[in-house]
């Protein structure tokens, strides 16, 4: 004798218990007793009804609740190339030292001045432009700093996020 | 004077069913008013008469003997052996023992029937 389960409530059927069911189209329905055969046949859903185990399964009573949340999934931080920058230049940015990054922007910054200097130089004629240009210099430089900080900012501090 | 669902692929079977006129019972070989799972029967099909065995009962019958939603049997001859090659429905096990019980050496053996049976209950 196995021991059955009742198709109805999910118990299991001892044996010298329960009766059986059979359908015209074939299937058949192990009841544990006649409560639960009375239930089928008035054609209730086991799963509205309280206290059957189909029920208790679809409203995730019981330890599987439990279980499932402690199982949470963590995301994984993955690093990937993104057009214009390959994954070796985006991890070269983001672990340059910082004294290496000053002087990157130093230089630019340096870079910047130079060919501006050098625009404006070209521009007007030397003898009018010199207390221009100094004013000029002086703007130049407030505009220039700003220019790559931001630059040099956002790949060095968001390197690792998307 | 039931009317039966036959359950195998028998031809005759198999054209009562469709005519819409299954086999009526007009006589059990028990000493019991009525027929139960397992009994010998005769049946009338198609104008014809031939032996039959209840396979399966709507009305309950004794403990661990499956209820079944329709009357069903299977068409026999006079020695047993089924006039189909395949039962469709499932057949309770406890057919096992009592064909067993009715089948005669040397006479009718009606568990010939199980060994065409496709599921059991």
């Amino acid at each position: 004798m196995k021991l059955q389960l009742c198709s109805y409530s999910g118990y299991k059927i001892h044996p010298g218990h329960g009766s059986t069911l059979v359908r015209n189209d074939g299937k058949t329905f192990v009841f544990l007793n006649s409560k639960c055969r009375r239930s089928h046949l008035m054609k209730r859903s086991p799963r509205e009804v309280t206290w059957t185990v189909l029920y208790r399964r679809k409203h995730r009573k019981g330890q599987e609740e439990e279980s499932s949340k402690k199982r949470t999934r963590r995301h994984q931080k993955f690093q990937r190339a993104i057009v214009g920058a390959s994954l070796t230049d985006i991890l070269a940015k983001r672990n340059m030292k910082p004294e290496v990054r000053k002087a990157q922007r130093e230089q630019a910054i340096r870079a910047l001045k130079e060919k501006n200097r050098a625009a404006k130089a070209a521009k007007k004629p030397a003898t009018t432009a010199a207390p221009k240009l100094e004013k000029g210099k002086s703007a130049m430089q407030k505009v220039a700093k700003p220019m790559p900080k931001p630059k040099m900012a956002k790949t060095g501090g968001h390197g690792g996020r998307r | 004077m039931t009317r039966v669902r036959v359950v195998d692929n028998s031809e005759i079977g198999k054209a009562a069913m469709l005519d819409g006129k299954p086999p009526k019972i007009i006589h059990i070989y028990s000493k019991i008013k009525y027929g139960v799972t397992g009994d010998k029967v005769l049946v009338t099909v198609k104008g014809e008469m031939k032996k039959a065995i209840i396979v399966g009962c709507h009305q309950e019958q004794k403990a661990f003997i499956p209820k079944f939603d329709s009357n069903n049997a299977v068409l026999v001859d006079e020695n047993g052996s089924p006039l189909g090659t395949r039962i469709l429905a499932p057949i309770p096990t406890f057919l096992r023992k009592k064909l067993k019980e009715m089948s005669r050496s040397k006479g009718a053996d009606y568990t010939k029937l199980l060994s065409i049976a496709t599921r059991y209950v």
